[in-house]
């Protein structure tokens, strides 16, 4: 809310300067020279069938591999059939970096990043569901029990080698109250994925593109939405902020994604920059075709600041965290213990760009934040 | 710009005005009173060496409400475990703090029970005491059972907000803050702006003179006055690690009027309120050691203003940031919005205009507030019109000096 004043504020100014109509919040931008406002119904296409549709496709798949995976493994726990769930945990969490962004109509409605990646999981939860049963992982306080965290607990949490590992799932007295719940949190992902990919394309589709809509309740300005709040609290602050210790007196490696994995928190990381600045420039899915998206629709505004193209920065400053993160260790805890200032480095890199998107990008395109900063209590 | 212009204008007109006014009526004293006691700087005042600050009662009454948050959250807790905790007896191992269970305090025992709203209001104080048992018994025999089901408009049991359940009842409201925000008022909020800070309780009995003499109490090393200003000042920074300078961590030192005064930082509209009951509560305490009564009387005064609105923007803020929630399809996030907005209305019966020297809403008031954000719609605040949100803020906002678009945000 402060933010909307803020913007509020500044789009006065820019008006008066500039000297063009924003009588209205809601009130569609348009090219200063020409007066003609942006095709929004492009981008919307371009989100739903060039992006946002074929990486839910793509994740899908990788969910049935590792829901295949864990039956495999639960039938029969062996080595061999670990080292494959495991690695097919690691290329689904890899892929779900691709779609957690996308936090609208069914995935909104049944909580989806918040039930696939809840860190850091509840070892306390976890152990309650071994020892007691009574797994319901649709309940709100089993979010932080299942999805990928869940896993990477089951996976790799329980022991140190591979080879101990194992024995939970085959001579530990609740093998079977382990294999039960693998098998659980696996079908879940698996089931809560294909809900919302078959939403996608049974209907949600054509409503989504056909919100052309510059308010509150249309797509371009969900979804802006959505790209924001991932931005600023999934990727930001979660995979970087909140264990630098950015919002706390000491750093919290204990909150890294895939704590237990270990070395892959960087990897997912850049993932999800990637996907992001992608999702920025409308790249479709897997290929190097680009199609509308919030450069084009700025571009579009010839939006400029500080003499610069706001795109341009943008772009720019993607590059920067992108390269910045590239210089972590692979494990944050480790990256965390050796010298936690490269982690907040990073962690100002993709500040900056918090600013430019939500305070410079939402002003061009005159859409209001729709969500406040939860109290936390 | 030009909005925000104006506002700050007005501002200074009205600041001026006030200014004025103040000169206009006594203008010798303020200025010979400021010439004379100052602000200090650190709540800390010593007498032969021997500090004689000393608020263990409220450090220890915020320490049982504290604990309270926690066995809402505990379905395994009966309406017996939780209402001995409300009215805890000494040795009683009601607590995970053994000082706390060795205590002969209790939180009952004080709910609205101030001299100048209660003394005579015997029917309206053991109503308002029983209101809290009612929250703890629909927390029990509501809540408890469907802690593990999902809730929906008519039936109790969790909802997300965000990744954090939160345990409503089947009209959607969330006892436990209920009980927190309603305590806040009817605990800490009442026992200082309408006990400790009263001069029936100030200047009660031989107060003034032993005062003057600097007379201490018996075995003490604070006279009586002394020692009720510190108790009105424990119920705000009881709980803070450095009590004599506790704006350092304001906001993170319980889950009451220091939370919520600090959380109230975050709105440039009413930033420096902290500071500014900080250095009323300094100033009058020192006014005390100067005997200087009227100066005292002056802070009491600034502290009753910044408290009482700070419980009515609060109320505001979440009446009308729920309407984000509904809107944003966050439905766990609005319940939980006006389940604190509510605790927060129920506090406003004991807020208290300094220039009435009444409570800003009575409680027949209030409790039309409550029953109208429960009673509206079927399924209560599930699906509570905007239009009474609107309504409510505007009623609150009213008898305060600040507006709805000022707490909204």
């Amino acid at each position: 809310m402060k933010m909307k004043n803020y913007i509020q504020i500044t789009a006065v100014a820019l008006c008066t300067l500039f000297m063009y109509a924003c009588s209205e919040d809601d009130a569609e931008p348009l090219n200063i020279e020409t007066g003609i406002s942006f095709d929004r119904a492009a981008i919307l296409l371009n989100w739903s069938d060039n992006i946002i549709i074929p990486s839910f496709t793509n994740f899908e798949t990788e969910t049935n591999a590792l829901e295949v995976a864990t039956q495999v493994f639960v039938d029969n726990p062996t080595n061999e059939t670990l080292e494959v769930l495991q690695a097919s945990w690691f290329t689904a969490y890899l892929g779900f970096q691709n779609v957690s962004i996308f936090e609208i109509g069914r995935a909104e409605e049944i909580s989806y990043r918040n039930r696939l990646n809840a860190y850091p999981t509840s070892v306390s939860k976890i152990n309650n569901f071994i020892e007691n049963g009574n797994v319901n992982l649709d309940l709100p306080s089993s979010f932080d029990a299942q999805g990928f965290p869940a896993l990477d607990y089951l996976l790799y949490g329980l022991a140190q080698t591979n080879e101990e590992t194992l024995a939970f799932y085959t001579t530990n007295t609740n093998a079977v109250a382990y294999k039960t719940l693998l098998t659980a949190v696996s079908q879940s992902i698996q089931s809560l994925t294909q809900q919302v990919l078959a939403s996608w394309t049974g209907g949600f589709r054509e409503s989504f593109v056909a919100n052309t809509a510059s308010s509150v309740n249309g797509s371009v300005d969900k979804v802006t939405n959505d790209f924001i709040f991932y931005y600023e609290k999934a990727l930001r602050a979660a995979k970087v902020g909140i264990p630098a210790g950015i919002f706390s007196n000491d750093p919290l490696p204990q909150n890294v994604e895939a704590l237990y994995k270990g070395d892959i928190s960087k990897e997912l990381l850049m993932a999800s920059i990637k996907t992001t600045q992608d999702f920025f420039n409308g790249k479709h899915f897997n290929s190097s075709t680009i199609g509308a998206g919030y450069k084009d629709y700025l571009d579009f505004l010839n939006t400029i600041k500080d003499g610069e193209d706001l795109s341009v920065l943008i772009n720019g400053q993607f590059n920067v965290a992108m390269e910045e993160a590239i210089t972590l260790n692979d494990n944050f805890v480790v990256q965390i213990e050796n010298d936690n200032s490269k982690l907040l480095e990073a962690y100002n890199e993709l500040q900056r760009n918090v600013v430019f998107i939500k305070v410079d990008m939402l002003q061009a395109l005159s859409i209001d934040v729709d969500y406040v900063d939860a109290d936390g209590d | 710009m030009i909005l925000l212009k104006n506002k700050t204008v007005l501002l200074s007109i009205s600041l001026l005005t006030l200014f004025g006014s103040c000169s206009d009526d006594d203008d010798t004293v303020v200025v010979a009173i400021e010439n004379t006691v100052e602000v200090p700087a650190n709540y800390s005042f010593s007498r032969n060496g021997e500090s004689t600050v000393s608020f263990s009662g409220q450090t220890t009454r915020i320490q049982m409400a504290e604990e309270m948050i926690t066995a809402f959250f505990e379905p395994t807790n009966t309406v017996e475990s939780l209402n001995a905790m409300y009215a805890h007896e000494e040795g009683a191992a009601n607590f995970s703090n053994n000082a706390l269970n060795s205590s002969n305090k209790n939180i009952k025992s004080k709910v609205a029970t101030s001299i100048d709203f209660f003394a005579a209001n015997a029917a309206e104080s053991a109503q308002i005491k029983q209101d809290f048992e009612t929250f703890i018994a629909g927390q029990v025999n509501e809540v408890f059972p469907a802690w593990e089901t999902l809730a929906t408009p008519g039936v109790p049991g969790q909802i997300a907000e965000g990744s954090t359940p939160r345990y409503v009842n089947a009209k959607g409201l969330e006892y436990d803050q209920a009980f927190v925000k309603g305590l806040m008022g009817a605990l800490m909020t009442d026992q200082m702006l309408n006990n400790y800070l009263s001069t029936a309780v100030l200047d009660a009995g031989q107060n003034i003179e032993n005062n003057n003499s600097d007379t201490t109490e018996e075995g003490k090393p604070y006279t009586t006055m002394e020692h009720k200003w510190d108790e009105g000042y424990g119920y705000l920074f009881g709980n803070a690690p450095n009590a004599a300078n506790p704006l350092e961590t304001i906001g993170d030192d319980d889950n009451y009027l220091n939370k919520y005064l600090g959380r109230q930082e975050g709105d440039p509209d009413f930033a420096g309120a902290s500071q500014r009951v900080f250095n009323a509560f300094a100033l009058g305490r020192a006014a005390i050691v100067a005997k200087n009564y009227e100066l005292r009387n002056t802070q009491v005064e600034i502290i009753r203003k910044e408290i009482s609105e700070m419980i009515g923007i609060r109320a505001v803020y979440y009446l009308q940031i729920a309407k984000i929630g509904f809107t944003s399809g966050e439905i766990g996030a609005a319940l939980h919005d006006l389940s604190e907005g509510y605790g927060f209305v129920y506090s406003l019966q004991f807020s208290r205009n300094p220039e009435t020297n009444q409570p800003n809403f009575s409680t027949a008031e209030v409790n039309s507030y409550l029953a109208t954000m429960l009673e509206t719609s079927p399924n209560g605040l599930w699906d509570i019109p905007f239009e009474t949100l609107d309504e409510l803020s505007n009623t609150i906002a009213a008898r305060f000096d600040f507006t709805v678009a000022e707490a909204n945000n």
